[in-house]
């Protein structure tokens, strides 16, 4: 994609897609626990299960606050045009490979766990947390790039419109 | 839009860091500071060495384990006193049961002072002086608390003259709390803690004298004791775990074990050890035992003492076993050094008779000492665990409260994982009702034949009764301990009936007055608490019925030895009608008196003394009682003096 053409509205829709429902999904996640909290269930408070406990914690954690991120992507891809450039396919495919991995580790981290330490499913965690630091890597260095900076109000765009 | 030169845009960044800096201003402000251990030198510290790391850093990678441990009364054997661990109120309390004057107690803030007469004066006993100390640590949390206050000399400690009864929630003066002579006075505690009771009750104590216990005046010795840990720690039963904690820092080696499903060579599983080695884990401290010499012993003070779990725990030190080692040189000279040695911690064929002794009882029992096969070896985790399990339901307290028994561990199941044939009709064998308490295996195979601590426990040596141990032994069989109101011949025509078990002569009253009353009246201090605390257990209430027991019981309110009078009031307030008895075993003598004549006088007025018209019970025809009969078992009775070494 060239470096001044608009960005693909399909990647605009993508992450406000991803982002909306991953939100909805880890909010009802969060839900759950409470609900597990509320009636004091034992297969999550109890001291012998305190890894599923920080685990699954964790999961509803790094989803929910992930589907923020998606959103806010989308929303910077309209606002910042500079960082829809470049590795635009690689950012998102990052962003939503996080998404999944980090709290997919996290959570099949604590459905089957060794005292302190939790599943084999945690080794999928710092894979998702290693494409996440590369996404935000490659949209704070784009979002620093001259390019990237939005039109001051009442210019013309580098769109060619008015915002 | 704010430009590259706009002077507030580090502004957020400002504002965040100021506000951490004040919060964090304040959190080191606020409250009161702890003291570090390095910084205090008046009382035993925790220091880590000899690879020990403490509790806390087990925590992260075994959160379940450590939890149980946590709930668990080994952790409280010792602890700071705070107030969070002290369980007897100081705010203002002036305490009447104690050695001399009362005893005043006072809190300011998170200290503790008790003033109270000076326990080392040693001039006229009118012009003893009153001293206040701080109290500083505390032994105990589960039946008493035991308070220890700063000497002022180096890190030497003394016991404050009274102890507080937990679950009464009273105090009692210091020698009220142990079964000992009345007449004998208690010895001087000072030191007593960093020498004796730092062994147990912490994690790889060092004493450290700079000469031997009591080779020469307390304030003349060099102190400078330190701990592990307070308390029994991970690693009292681990071995230290420095080792462990640097190789499992690696995450591939850890999931290696996960996945592999390997013992860690690093740390010690105690349940994984063999029979005779894990148990010694727990005999380590549950045992009656001694330096084997001066020069183990002067180690020990310097360097802790030198078992770790694993260990062949006779290699350390020797185990007092009487029932197989009474003229072995350790025992003579033990016995040189204390004539009562044997007697205040074994009955006469050597079984263990006081409590928190119990692989005494293990090792001299058949199930361990005659097991070929590991997997049906009776060792202290065939009952016990030290860790409450995820499957077992109860809270951890009641885990806890209970002796750390193992689930389903309280019934036979625990002695039907070996003797399964059983397990269809055990009727056959015990010859009581299946759900009667006289088919519990404990009951007949492990009665409540240890005292320590205000009660009685289990023998914890597997043994069968007889009613030859009574009469050649003195030790109450475990028929007799439930049927109390029966004699002792009629035990032994019935173990004859059913068990072939052979009936010894039985002279004396044997076979005329019931076994209780024989060792309430006649008995030995020791036995006479054991009896008390029978009468106030409930299946022998049931087996035994509760009438009769009154005027005995009554009696033993008057009894010269303290710990008898605490129990026979504890078992009388059990008896309907007597759950609001007003009596102070440590109280003034005419009081108790008083009490006890009331309580006979009530009794005989009352329909009760006229249920059970049996001579056995010393009742005769008319409902009375047969107090010449009484008086001549009185006359009978035992006076050589007896401490229980608890």
């Amino acid at each position: 994609m060239a470096r001044d053409t608009y960005p693909a509205v399909d990647y605009v829709r993508r992450h406000l897609r991803v982002g909306w429902w991953s939100l909805l999904g880890f909010l009802i996640l969060g839900f759950v626990l409470e609900v597990l909290h509320g009636f004091k269930t034992g297969l999550y408070l109890d001291v012998s299960n305190e890894t599923r406990r920080l685990m699954w914690t964790l999961a509803h954690a790094h989803g929910a606050l992930l589907g923020l991120v998606h959103v806010l992507y989308a929303l910077c891809l309209r606002l910042l045009p500079g960082v829809a450039a470049g590795s635009q396919r690689l950012v998102s495919s990052s962003l939503i490979g996080a998404s999944v991995l980090l709290p997919g580790g996290f959570f099949l981290g604590g459905v089957g766990f060794y005292a302190g330490d939790p599943g084999l499913g945690i080794l999928a965690a710092p894979v998702g947390a290693t494409l996440l630091i590369i996404a935000v890597y490659l949209i704070a260095r784009a979002a620093a790039s001259p390019d990237s900076r939005p039109e001051p109000p009442g210019g013309e765009g580098r769109r060619g419109k008015k915002r | 839009m704010q430009s590259a030169r706009d002077p507030l845009r580090f502004a957020p960044a400002a504002v965040l860091l100021l506000a951490s800096a004040g919060l964090g201003v304040a959190l080191a402000t606020s409250g009161v500071r702890d003291v570090p251990e390095s910084e205090i030198d008046t009382r035993p510290v925790q220091v880590g060495s000899d690879g020990y790391v403490s509790s806390d850093t087990c925590k992260a990678c075994h959160p379940s384990e450590y939890d149980s441990w946590f709930g668990s009364f080994h952790r409280t054997m010792t602890q700071v006193a705070t107030p969070e661990t002290v369980r007897a109120d100081f705010d203002g309390v002036r305490v009447e049961n104690t050695h001399g004057q009362p005893m005043l107690l006072e809190r300011d803030g998170d200290k503790f002072w008790a003033e109270f007469d000076d326990p080392g004066w040693e001039g006229p006993e009118a012009d003893r002086p009153r001293i206040t100390r701080q109290v500083v640590m505390i032994t105990g949390s589960h039946h008493q608390n035991i308070y220890w206050y700063e000497t002022g000399h180096d890190r030497g400690l003394n016991v404050l003259p009274s102890v507080y009864l937990i679950k009464e929630q009273r105090w009692a003066s210091r020698s009220a709390v142990v079964l000992h002579p009345p007449q004998q006075s208690l010895a001087m505690l000072n030191g007593h803690w960093n020498a004796i009771c730092i062994v147990c009750h912490t994690t790889q104590g060092k004493t450290a004298f700079d000469t031997p216990y009591r080779s020469e005046a307390f304030e003349l010795q060099a102190i400078d004791t330190t701990v592990a840990e307070f308390g029994i720690a991970c690693e009292s039963c681990h071995g230290p775990a420095e080792a462990h904690i640097a190789a499992n820092q690696n995450p591939l080696r850890r999931y290696s074990l996960h996945l592999g499903g390997d013992d860690d060579p690093t740390i010690v599983q105690p349940s994984l050890l063999d029979p005779q080695r894990s148990s010694q884990v727990c005999g380590q401290c549950h045992s009656v035992w001694e330096f084997y010499d001066a020069e183990d012993e002067r180690q020990a003070n310097w360097a802790g003492l030198p078992y770790r779990p694993g260990d062949e725990l006779r290699d350390t030190r020797f185990i007092a076993q009487p029932s197989v080692d009474r003229s072995s040189p350790e025992i003579r000279t033990l016995a040189n050094d204390d004539p009562e040695f044997v007697r205040g911690s074994f009955w006469p064929d050597g079984m263990v008779r006081v409590s928190g002794r119990e692989y005494n009882g293990l090792i001299d029992s058949p199930c361990f000492r005659d097991a070929t096969e590991p997997e049906h070896t009776l060792t202290c985790f065939s009952c016990h665990t030290l860790h409450k399990t995820a499957e077992d339901p109860r809270p951890v307290s009641e885990w806890a409260d209970t002796h750390q028994v193992s689930t389903g561990m309280a019934g036979n199941d625990a002695c039907l994982q070996c003797h399964e044939p059983m397990r269809d009709d055990v009727t056959v064998h015990t010859r009581h009702l299946a759900e009667s308490s006289g088919s519990n295996c404990y009951n007949c195979h492990m009665p409540y034949t240890s005292y320590g601590l205000l009660k009685t426990e289990r023998s914890h040596t597997i043994s069968s009764p007889t009613a030859t141990e009574t009469v050649e032994l003195g030790r109450p069989n475990a028929c007799n301990l439930c049927h109390l109101d029966r004699t002792v011949g009629w035990t032994a025509d019935h173990l004859h009936d059913w068990y072939d078990t052979p009936v010894p002569e039985l002279g004396g009253a044997n076979r005329t007055v019931a076994a209780a009353l024989l060792w309430i009246l006649s008995g030995d201090a020791g036995l006479r608490a054991l009896t008390a605390q029978s009468m106030g257990w409930a299946p022998a209430q049931e087996a035994s019925g509760t009438s009769w027991m009154v005027p005995h019981l009554g009696e033993a309110l008057g009894d010269r030895y303290d710990a008898v009078r605490f129990i026979a009031a504890r078992s009388l307030r059990s008896l309907p009608g007597y759950a609001d008895l007003a009596y102070d075993f440590d109280g003034p003598e005419q009081e108790r008196v008083d009490v006890a004549v009331q309580v006979l006088s009530a009794w005989r007025a009352s329909p009760a003394s006229r249920q059970r018209r049996e001579p056995e019970l010393l009742v005769d025809a008319d409902g009375d009682l047969r107090v010449d009969a009484m008086r001549r078992l009185f006359d009978q009775r035992t006076r050589r003096p007896l401490f229980l070494r608890e």
